[in-house]
């Protein structure tokens, strides 16, 4: 076949082809996965198309006049509007994805040992998706986007002591025209960095993976068609959410140039920011604020060492029902951050204690109680 | 694949009409998905747009001609006389024994064949062509000299004499209607 | 997979009733509205009109240019009639800033006012036929007329609709709640020119990854069927 004879000719001069096709060929994978464990492959896949059509806006985007470049782009530049809503909604899928994918990996307690480095990179992926969504979403010039960078700066500003070093170092003091330009290139690095967070997390739980040998598949042919069947529901979704609901991944103020007069009530931060948001919100001054975040990080990457039943401890109902009970403490943490529940101040501040209580309490508890 | 069969053995059915289906519908789907992503690189609207200009051609005279700034280039257009038409037109300038042949029907608009629409930069130095007004120097084929070199054109835009070997180029352009064409 | 198939077909149904919508004034209904809405281009050039003859005295529209009316239906040649008119070209923006102070209330460009209210061409009509007397106990600033749609009451704008102050091409009777349902309609169109092209290819792109699931999760099936 010539093929083949193709085939080792390249693999004879670039052997990493060789080695490419005999990992892909290797049986090392578990047989049946579910389509859940596909979603980092999904997310790395969005990481690069996010990538692609960042660089676009690259191009048209001005950090001086970003409302406008973003106007234009919308109306002037061929597909521009087309290439935006590949951005947007691409940003709307990762972060589902992550959510999703960070949800399951407590439900199935995925974090523990061997693993523990995957759930790291997890939880790191979270971090930078938060961090380069938020910046994207400044980076639009729009009213809301510009009050949360003027509120993220004065923040900066009073904080003092080495958090506000760092914070002025990143926004470049208080919220200027030139502020935009430096986030620009840190949403762009931070963007690209996400495949690399993404690499690092397929590595080590492949070192991690234990699959019986006897009972192993290989990634061609199944994993590939499983892979592909979920890349193509994804893209069904993502066409519904893009042409029918441009709107889900913004909010409407941001429809208002930065620097009106009247700054937009309850401007608000799109939905994949609303939990962090809220989890910030309930905290009257930066440094508070400043601390339960790194709080709440910390807590997110301790969960290994936080569950107590050790490396064989069965999977219990009440830490079951416990998570389930945290992601719909997560999704009101994000709904009062809205504003859309009645009382959201006081539900925002009940649901921040749930999740450090979750954390801290409840997890070493209930996993040692079960594990017996 | 040293062992192309090693990882699935019961069969070759793997490569069926439908893996097959699968795999094109996949490929036109990731074409259609990254071709805006290209097509983003073109010219955009204002770009196009700063690329257009629309100019009143109603106001030249007979024998003279305009020249506007288009892109950078002066573009200059001429209304031909009936005389220079019917010359050309009958060949009685015959388009293989010029420098850079072309003739008539290459260097006029079909619809409009009294305009000759070209960029007035002498093809050879560019410095730009005098001759459109009758008063000035037109050299002896009643079209353009270059002030630098001395290279001649005549009325259509065709290189007559040296140093100068090509015609002058031709831009884009669309007659809007009788009295208007845009450029680009 | 036949909640799929239920999806499309339900989209279809909306897509043709929606394409036989007539634009009517009551109830109030916009063809650009819905998740399958088009632009009423006959509506739009209607509003442009007015928007033309009423609204460029005040109000700027500086995103959306000459050449951006082919979308809307006119011809190459008319756009550039347009142009000229004003003394631009194909590329000038309709209506530059506006520096217009009218006692301490500017004007905003309406190039995305659409988007920029909630409710969109619902708000525009409103906010355009809802002047009226003010109620008594409401006291008006100095320079402020009374709009019910309008956040606090009272705006700066005055009233400037009316019957008859455009004169259509196409016929259509000039009434002052027609005229205000055009120039929304036209200024959804300004806020958002990719409507019409977002509806359309999202249509054939929902009905073509629905194929692509479907297959790709029956070849996947099959693939792993052979699994031994
Ligand atoms: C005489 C000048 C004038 C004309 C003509 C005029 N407007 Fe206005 N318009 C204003 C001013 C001033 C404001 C600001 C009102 C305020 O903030 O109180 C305004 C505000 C608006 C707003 C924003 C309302 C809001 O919610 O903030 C819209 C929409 C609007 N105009 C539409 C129109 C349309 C459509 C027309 C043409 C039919 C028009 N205007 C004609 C002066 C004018």
């Amino acid at each position: 076949m010539t093929a083949q004879t193709n085939q080792s000719w390249a693999a004879s001069r670039l052997p990493c082809l060789a080695s490419l096709c005999a990992c892909l060929n290797a049986r090392t994978m578990a047989p049946g996965g579910s389509y859940f464990a596909a979603f980092p492959f999904l997310i790395a896949v969005l990481a690069a198309f996010l990538s692609l059509s960042g660089i676009v806006l690259a191009v048209f985007y001005n950090p001086w006049h970003a409302f406008a470049s973003v106007q234009f782009i919308n109306r002037d530049v061929n597909q521009g509007w087309l290439i935006r809503t590949y951005h947007a909604t691409g940003t709307t899928l990762i972060f589902a994805l992550a959510y999703l994918h960070l949800f399951r990996s407590i439900l199935i307690r995925a974090y523990r040992a061997p693993a523990e480095f995957s759930w790291l990179m997890s939880v790191k992926l979270l971090l930078v998706l938060l961090l380069t969504g938020w910046l994207g979403f400044v980076l639009t010039g729009g009213a809301a986007g510009h009050l949360s960078l003027v509120n993220a700066a004065n923040a900066a500003l009073s904080l003092g002591g080495l958090p506000g070093a760092v914070g002025l170092w990143f926004l470049g003091g208080p919220a200027g025209q030139g502020t935009l330009a430096r986030l620009e290139v840190f949403h762009a690095l931070l963007g690209i960095s996400l495949l690399l967070v993404v690499w690092a997390y397929f590595a080590s739980r492949k070192a991690a993976a234990q699959v019986e040998p006897a009972k192993a598949v290989a990634f061609y042919p199944y994993y590939l068609a499983q892979y592909f069947a979920a890349l193509a529901v994804l893209a069904f979704i993502f066409v519904l959410l893009g042409f029918y609901a441009p709107g889900v991944s913004g909010v409407a103020a941001n429809h208002i140039p930065a620097g009106g007069l009247a700054l937009p009530l309850g401007a608000g931060v799109p939905w994949y920011l609303a939990p962090a948001a809220g989890l910030l919100g309930v905290f009257p001054t930066a440094k508070l604020a400043v601390a339960a975040a790194i709080v709440a990080v910390v807590l997110l990457y301790a969960l290994p060492w936080l569950d107590r039943s050790g490396p064989d401890g069965a999977k219990g109902k009440v830490y079951c029902f416990f998570t389930w009970v945290l992601a719909l403490d997560v999704l009101g943490l994000g709904l009062a951050a809205a504003g859309v529940l009645p009382f959201s101040p006081v539900l925002a501040v009940l649901f921040t204690g749930w999740f450090f209580f979750h954390f801290l309490v409840l997890t070493p508890v209930v996993t040692a109680m079960e594990a017996k | 694949m040293a062992e192309p069969t090693a990882s699935h053995a019961p069969g070759e059915s793997r490569r069926d009409f439908l893996t097959i289906l699968a795999a094109a519908t996949g490929a036109v789907a990731a074409g259609a998905i990254l071709w805006p992503v290209v097509d983003a690189l073109n010219p955009d609207q204002a770009a196009e747009g700063t690329g257009q200009l629309i100019v009143n051609v109603s106001d030249i005279a007979e024998n003279t001609a305009k020249t506007v700034q288009w892109g950078g280039l002066p573009v200059t257009i001429r209304r031909l006389s009936a005389a220079d038409i019917a010359a050309n037109q009958d060949e009685l300038v015959v388009p293989s024994t010029l420098p850079a042949p072309a003739d008539f029907a290459s260097r006029v608009n079909a619809g409009y064949p009294s305009f000759v629409v070209v960029v007035g930069l002498n093809t050879a130095t560019p410095c730009a062509l005098e001759g459109d007004s009758p008063s000035e120097p037109r050299g002896d084929y009643n079209g353009w000299v270059c002030p630098c070199d001395g290279s001649q054109y005549d009325p259509l835009g065709r290189v007559r004499k040296g140093p100068a070997k090509r015609n002058l180029a031709i831009p884009r352009y669309t007659f809007i209607n009788p009295s208007q064409i845009r450029l680009g | 997979m036949r909640r799929v198939f239920a999806l499309t077909a339900i989209l279809t149904i909306l897509g043709i009733a929606n394409a036989h919508a007539e634009d009517t004034l009551s109830p109030l209904h916009f063809q650009s509205q819905g998740p399958l809405g088009t632009i009423d281009k006959a509506a739009a050039q209607r509003g442009y009109e007015v928007y033309k003859s009423v609204c460029a005295g005040c109000h700027s529209l500086g995103k959306v240019h000459y050449r951006d009316l082919e979308a809307l239906g006119l011809t190459p040649a008319q756009a550039a009639g347009e142009a000229l008119a004003a003394g631009g070209t194909l590329n000038s923006p309709i209506k530059g800033a506006a520096p217009l102070n009218m006692g301490g209330a500017i004007p905003p460009d309406l190039s995305s006012i659409a988007a920029q209210r909630p409710g969109g061409p619902n708000y525009i009509y409103n906010y355009l036929t809802g002047f009226g007397p003010a109620p008594a106990g409401v006291t008006l600033l100095p320079g402020h007329n009374y709009n019910a749609a309008f956040p606090g009451g009272q705006t700066a704008m005055p009233d400037v609709l009316h019957d008859g102050a455009v004169t259509y091409q196409d016929g259509v009777q000039p009434t002052k709640a027609q005229e205000a349902a055009d120039v929304a309609e036209f200024l959804a169109w300004a806020a958002d020119p990719n409507l019409d092209a977002r509806h359309q290819i999202g249509f054939r792109a929902i009905i073509f990854f629905a194929f692509l699931t479907i297959i790709a999760v029956a070849s996947k099936r099959k693939v792993w069927r052979t699994q031994a």
